[in-house]
């Protein structure tokens, strides 16, 4: 079975009079250890579908199963518990929490977990050094350079070991060298923790890393 | 998460310091008002109040007017149902509202000694009852007017030395000088030889207090002046009566002041989470719960309030004590003392507002759209 699965989703907004789209019936699946990219033009529905994946935005209609849990039918405290427990979250821009440091933005999402404090100190640990910044744990993020940020960002999305990795435009406000640093993580979180990862991107060389591309276009996969 | 939430009250320092500091001032002025309505409330409803009578001139109201025969004192203390009379002459500074009262109460000095609700701190009994011009002052106007034992201290045509400084459990006792009947009987002039102002009864444990009053009104009906008797509550109140109602409107201000803190830190916690509302959206989507955001705001509110609410509270009280306020007219004063309760009532205000200022902004960071909020950068 697969690990996430979209069967005729649908999901539509209003503005004023207008009805806008994006995704029109769209079924989907991506499997255990998959690493998919997503591309298409703007405004097609990739951000509409990853957070509908994340369990932050719901359907219009159509069912979503994720590591075997219908989302769709959760209430809000449902869904923050199993993303605490099954979800990591890329930011385009990292979203740390300024007053926290680099460790206690690391440390929030185990805090929602039933841990003692050594397994929460030994994950944070592991998850600051998987993204090479064991040295930076007490800077806060006005300390840090933007890709040193978003790495903070992507050890806060693993620490809890989620089932899925969701990353909207991970690369999407850093430079080629940066981006090329946050690629080799991505490409590792998935190779060697074999973490599923689905991502947005634009970058035609970003979504060369990924096991799996996905083009999304009018509401409709086009095969790549 | 709690060093999250005070993370983020330093974030904004001089927001928190300003919301703090009017929090602060507002339950200041609370506890003030408390303590002014305590007072009055005291001098009204105390075991004194209704066990106690006090014979005045009839239809006299300031100390200096009402003149009494002191030999009326014996013709009381003969009917049913009196334990003790004690006969007072009084005088004051000022017998309009005043907020530096000084009032002298002349008492037989044994009868101070044995009977009035007073200890001495320091100075001492024989050298008051020796001593022809000497007065015990209360534990408040010692302070107010920074006088010891020994010292010389005149008012007016009055001058008497301190013999001692007495505390009292009624606080407005702390707001009196007792000398001796004969002293202020006579260092007033020659018309005074002879009366006191008023006649303060002590009751038996089974009198009706009301019939013992009527008792003695009409008994003196016939004596060269006319009285009036009543419970010592009923009379301070009538004596402090303007002063009442002011201070029965006085308590608008607290409830005033209630409402001040209430704005204060609603607004503050208003601004710091619409500031912030994209951090709550953040938090939420790493799996915070709604329930749990909210209580992160409230806890953020809370704090605000309790800590600036606490503290002024502590300030007026540790004030009030200290300086030993009082407001007087006529003879009668309230004292400014906060009692412990009051101190409570701040701490729960503070608390219970804290919460209600959060209500709102705590139901925003919680109901929070996640997606709207993440996509604004
Ligand atoms: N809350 C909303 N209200 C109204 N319209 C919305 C809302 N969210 C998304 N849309 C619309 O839905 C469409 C898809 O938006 P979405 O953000 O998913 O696009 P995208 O593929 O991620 O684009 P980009 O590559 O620019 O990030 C857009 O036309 C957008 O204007
Ligand atoms: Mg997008």
């Amino acid at each position: 079975m697969a690990l996430v699965e979209l069967k005729n989703v649908c999901r539509s907004f209003r503005k004023g009079e207008e009805t806008i789209t994006p995704l029109d019936d769209v079924t989907l699946e991506i499997h255990e250890g998959d690493f998919v990219s997503l591309m298409g033009p703007s405004g097609t529905g990739k951000s509409t579908l990853l957070n509908l994946v994340a369990g932050i935005d719901r359907p219009d209609s159509g069912s979503i199963t994720v590591a075997g849990t219908e989302i769709t039918n959760l209430s809000r405290g449902q869904l923050a518990d199993w993303r605490a427990a099954n979800l990591g979250y890329i930011f385009q821009t990292h979203n740390l929490i300024p007053v926290l440091t680099a460790y206690e933005n690391v440390e929030l999402p185990t805090l929602l977990l039933k841990l003692t404090a050594t397994q929460r100190r030994q994950r944070v640990e592991l998850a600051l050094r998987a993204v090479g910044l064991s040295d930076r744990a007490d800077h806060y993020p006005r300390q840090l350079s933007g890709g040193q940020e978003q790495r903070v960002g992507i050890a806060r999305a693993i620490v809890a070991n989620p089932r899925v990795v969701v990353a909207d435009e991970p690369t999407g406000s850093l430079d080629t060298s940066t981006s090329e640093q946050i690629q080799d993580l991505l490409q590792r979180l998935n190779r060697e923790l074999g973490m599923t990862v689905l991502m947005v991107t634009h970058d035609r060389d970003v979504a060369g890393i990924a096991t799996r591309r996905l083009t999304l276009n009018r509401g409709k996969f086009l095969p790549s | 998460m709690f060093g999250y939430v005070l993370k983020t009250l330093l974030r904004h320092r001089a927001r928190t310091l300003l919301t703090l500091s009017g929090a602060a001032v507002a339950m200041f002025v609370f506890c003030f008002v408390g303590s002014v309505q305590e007072g009055l409330e005291r001098l009204t409803s105390g075991s004194d109040a209704d066990r106690c009578l006090i014979v005045f001139q009839e239809n006299r109201f300031c100390p200096s007017s009402s003149r009494l025969p002191e030999d009326y004192a014996p013709a009381i203390k003969k009917l049913a149902g009196v334990k003790q009379v004690m006969p007072i002459q009084v005088w004051t500074n000022n017998c309009r509202a005043s907020l530096d009262i000084v009032v002298f109460n002349g008492i037989p000095p044994e009868q101070i000694r044995d009977n009035r609700p007073v200890h001495l701190i320091n100075g001492s009994w024989e050298a008051f009852l020796t001593r022809r011009d000497a007065a015990i002052i209360g534990r408040n106007i010692a302070n107010r007017r920074g006088l010891k034992s020994g010292d010389q201290f005149t008012i007016g045509d009055l001058s008497v030395q301190v013999a001692g400084v007495f505390a009292s459990d009624v606080p407005s006792e702390e707001n009196l000088i007792y000398t001796s009947l004969q002293f202020l009987q006579y260092s007033r002039g020659k018309e005074t030889a002879g009366t006191v102002t008023q006649l303060e009864v002590h009751l038996t444990a089974d009198a009706d207090p009301d019939a013992v009053a009527s008792l003695i009104d009409q008994t003196l009906r016939n004596g060269p002046v006319a009285t009036t008797t009543r419970r010592k509550g009923a009379f301070q109140a009538s004596t402090l009566s303007d002063l009442v109602d002011l201070i029965g409107f006085a308590h608008w201000l607290g409830y005033a002041c209630v409402g001040l803190v209430l704005s204060l830190v609603a607004t503050t916690t208003v601004m710091s989470v619409q500031d912030r509302i994209k951090e709550y959206a953040v938090l939420q989507t790493l799996g915070v719960r709604p329930f749990r955001t909210m209580r992160l705001v409230l806890l953020e509110s809370t704090l605000l309030c309790t800590v600036g609410g606490v503290l002024g509270t502590v300030v007026a009280s540790v004030a009030l004590w200290m300086g030993g306020f009082a407001i007087g007219a006529e003879g009668a004063t309230i004292a400014f003392r906060p009692s412990p309760e009051l101190i409570l009532v701040g701490t729960a205000v503070s608390c219970t507002v804290g919460i209600i200022a959060g209500l709102a902004p705590a139901i925003q960071a919680a109901t929070v759209p996640i997606v709207m909020a993440l996509r604004n950068e």
